[in-house]
């Protein structure tokens, strides 16, 4: 019976230490800085009041024009391990001017998944990135909501209206519940919350940043329904031509249901987009998940696999850094709102001052950081 | 970097060794592995220092799903045991249908096939209606490790059977492919493979007299009747099915509280009065060493990837040559699946997956035959999830590897099946185009 105390009293020991970097983790603070731009910030639990309160619950950060025009919404952190995505989004928000139209900026898409870690996957619980006044922290997230915020699993997912089977984990992964419903799972009501906001707000376009694996097909690509499929090859295109980086069309497919590029296309009049690009961090076949591997995508079994032809993007010694991936993002959300505004003069969204993609790669995304403590409380978000 | 990853390898496998050399049990052999390679790691800061004990209370943590379904279910099966349902199913059926031996067999390998085909677990199989099928078999004159055999590969392939299969669920979420179209694709080689499984494994009886002898000997509780029986279950696949009919109209309550609620069910309904704390308390005794492997299994698969480890194994097997690849993939998948349970699928079957699909070989059909491949994993060491259920659940006491043997003849069969399965996976995709109507 000693012994079994002893080792009672041990074991607690050993677990405090983590659960303290754990609990950190859960409750860390991002400090969010409102640019000049924005000009009001909501939560999503306007849009479906169950919302509030909960780890699901999420800023919603507006950038208005003097002029009316059209709307853009930037989803940023769908899925909260690919980080790329809440990154631009941060810049967009730290740094752009709207001249017409609106764009609304989510950050942290999926909050609760930003807030939690990946069991079995090794990450590191944070992220720096270097900016001009010191180091800005960054939580690390997960691919699915925290099991804290939505648990208990199904045995199998069955989305919403379709009843398509998904794995389990889907029911938290907010890229597989759209549309939403009200009174469905969290995941659902935030999916849900966020098609209100596309249809009560008018919104046209919806760009969903995310981040896929080398060895992945659908990568370094825009995923777009037929509906966005023209706008799409014609963003790809000038990119290609003008910026010299690849960003090829993925179509995006009607029977696989719950993605951000299906459903928001068929249950209201926006026009999505799915952005991703390259994050080696979470291909299988690499060396220790690092902070800096997730920063500078270098890794020596990439590279390998790259000489033997088996990635889907081009990959050297230079590896895929994070400056690259959120500056092929900026540039490409900058040339869908272009090309619509072209379009659609009556309905064009017009923004000034958010880099591209040459300039983040030149200078670093943390370039585009604010300091938080030289500015005004009142514009300040923890996230 | 690869020679330090190397090193950590070295070091977990050296601690393993170890481990079962000063005779600790495989839990213990492998937590010694997944600490000293987070220590070897940490020499080289991966992970560091400060982050060991996170790695471990996280990595823990990977399989408490699992963890609880394997605990409910057994809990389950266990009240059902004590009530006397148990002997009660097994002297019916053998009554009814012990004469007519190949339909006896095959509605044995049904019942088996059921569970594990709606929950995607054949653990869930075994837990539930094991210990029955078990019995029955025996009284069929089969002995405990052919018994165990059966199950084993039944068990397996109600896993890998449609509509629940999760290796093939994971597959599908990693690699942005819709799980659609996999009915007949799964569903054909599982019936196929399993009625080949039973009917030559089982076809020849035993041990008759002892059988025979053993059958009527059991104890049936005064009261005992079938609606005793069938109402637990009713609860238990009532509460599985409904979701699948009205998954916007029911809460999700989860496997778990399904098996919870189909015990209280269970213990209301027997015979004779049950102590439920006392059933729980020596079933979670029972179960703890396969729970304490599932958490340390967890820890390793963390450490494993914070320190290279996994990536570097993952490399090696997409690394390899195309044909020795399909030739491998017969070693290969079942060890991976032996190592890392579901999270083989995920460091294996992404990456393969995505390769064969840029080699034109048609992903759905790959994934299902890779799903038949799985499941003969979960009765290889350090794991060995099934097959320690099937010898637990058929009573045999014997060397877990004579019991193993046994099954070597459907095991040929299935991996054969799953590799030709991938090989031809383009000229089968009338399967899937057919399974979608």
């Amino acid at each position: 019976m000693r012994t079994k105390i002893i080792l009672l009293i041990c074991l607690v020991f050993i677990l405090i230490w983590p659960a303290i970097q754990l609990y950190q983790h859960r409750h860390f603070q991002i400090p969010i800085v409102a640019g000049p731009g924005v000009t009001r910030v909501t939560k999503l639990s306007h849009y479906l009041p169950a919302l509030k309160g909960t780890m699901a619950d999420t800023w919603i950060f507006w950038l208005e024009g003097q002029e009316s025009g059209g709307k853009a919404l930037i989803l940023g952190n769908s899925h909260a391990n690919e980080p790329e995505g809440m990154l631009a989004a941060l810049v967009v928000i730290e740094n752009g001017l709207v001249e017409r139209g609106t764009l609304l900026v989510i950050p942290q898409f999926n909050h609760s998944a930003s807030r939690a870690t990946r069991p079995g996957d090794g990450y590191p619980l944070y992220f720096n990135i270097d900016t001009k006044w010191g180091k800005k922290k960054f939580r690390m997230g997960n691919r699915e909501a925290s099991p804290l915020d939505q648990w208990p699993d199904p045995d199998v997912y069955l989305h919403y209206p379709d009843k398509q089977l998904l794995s389990f984990l889907d029911a938290r992964n907010v890229n597989r519940t759209w549309p939403g419903r009200p009174k469905g799972l969290l995941m659902e009501q935030v999916t849900y919350a966020a098609m209100e906001l596309i249809r009560q707000e008018k919104v046209d376009l919806v760009i969903d940043i995310h981040g896929a694996e080398t060895m992945f097909p659908v990568t370094n690509c825009i995923v777009a329904p037929e509906k966005s499929a023209k706008l799409a090859t014609m963003v790809s295109l000038t990119v290609k031509a003008t910026e010299k980086f690849d960003n090829h069309v993925e179509p995006s497919p009607p029977k696989f249901r719950g993605l951000s590029h299906r459903e928001i296309g068929d249950y209201s009049d926006a026009m999505p987009f799915l952005l991703e690009a390259p994050i080696p961090f979470l291909d299988q076949p690499t060396g220790p998940k690092t902070e800096k591997f997730l920063l500078d995508g270098k890794d020596p079994f990439l590279l390998r696999l790259s000489r033997k032809n088996k990635l889907f993007v081009p990959y050297d010694e230079t590896g895929w850094p994070i400056d690259k991936r959120v500056g092929q993002h900026l540039s490409v959300t900058l040339e869908i709102l272009r090309q619509y505004s072209r379009r659609t003069p009556e309905r064009s969204i017009i923004i000034h001052n958010v880099p591209r993609y040459a300039e983040v790669v030149e200078k670093g995304v943390g370039y585009y950081f604010q300091d938080p403590s030289q500015v005004r409380r009142d514009r300040i978000y923890l996230n | 970097m690869i020679a330090k990853i190397a090193v950590v390898l070295i070091s977990m496998v050296v601690a393993y060794l170890v481990g079962q050399w000063r005779r600790f049990s495989v839990e213990l052999s492998l937590f010694l592995a997944a600490f000293l390679g987070a220590g070897c790691g940490a020499i080289f800061s991966t992970p560091p220092w400060q982050e060991i004990l996170r790695h471990l209370v996280e990595g823990s943590f990977t399989y408490l799903d699992v963890i609880l379904v394997f605990s409910t279910a057994t809990i389950f099966m266990a009240v059902l045991r004590e009530s006397g349902g148990i002997d009660y199913v097994v002297q019916a059926t053998m009554n009814s249908l012990g004469k007519i031996r190949p339909l006896a067999l095959f509605i044995l390998m049904v019942i088996v096939l059921i569970p594990g085909a709606l929950t995607g677990a054949g653990s869930v199989s075994l837990l539930v209606v094991g210990a029955p099928v078990a019995a029955a078999l025996h009284h069929l004159g089969l002995s405990r490790p052919r018994i165990a055999a059966i199950l084993f590969i039944l068990a397996g392939l109600s896993a890998a059977a449609p509509p629940v299969n999760i290796w093939a669920m994971i597959l599908c979420a990693g690699t942005a492919i819709p799980y659609v179209g996999f009915e007949l694709p799964l569903g054909l080689p599982v019936i196929f493979l399993g009625t080949l499984t039973i009917f030559s494994l089982g076809w020849r009886p035993e041990k008759i007299a002892e059988a025979k002898e053993n059958w009527e000997k059991m104890d049936i509780p005064k009261g005992m009747s079938w609606w005793r029986i069938a109402l637990p279950f009713m609860v238990l696949f009532g509460l599985i099915l409904a979701y699948r009919l009205w998954p916007f109209n029911l809460p999700v309550l989860g496997l778990p509280l399904q098996f919870f609620l189909g015990s209280i069910t269970a213990w209301l309904t027997s015979p004779k009065k049950l102590n439920f704390f006392l059933i729980s308390r020596e079933t979670m005794v029972r179960i703890l060493p396969l729970v304490s492997t599932m958490v340390v299994i967890g820890m390793l698969q963390q450490v494993m990837t914070a320190t290279g480890v996994r990536g570097l194994i993952s490399y090696a097997v997409i690394s390899i040559p195309l044909v020795l690849l399909f030739i491998s993939l017969a070693v290969i998948i079942p060890i991976s699946e032996g190592v890392l349970t579901y999270g083989a699928a995920a460091i294996l079957g992404i990456p393969l997956i995505w390769y064969l699909d840029s080699l034109g070989y048609h992903a759905t059909v790959a994934i299902s035959g890779l799903s038949l491949l799985w499941p003969l994993g979960d009765g290889l060491p350090p794991t060995a999830l099934i097959g320690r259920l099937s010898v637990m659940v058929s009573n045999y006491e014997g060397s877990y590897w004579s019991f193993l043997r046994k099954t070597w003849f459907p095991w040929i069969i299935i991996t054969l099946a799953g590799i030709l399965m991938v090989i031809f996976s383009a000229k089968l995709s009338f399967l899937v185009r057919w399974s979608t109507g």
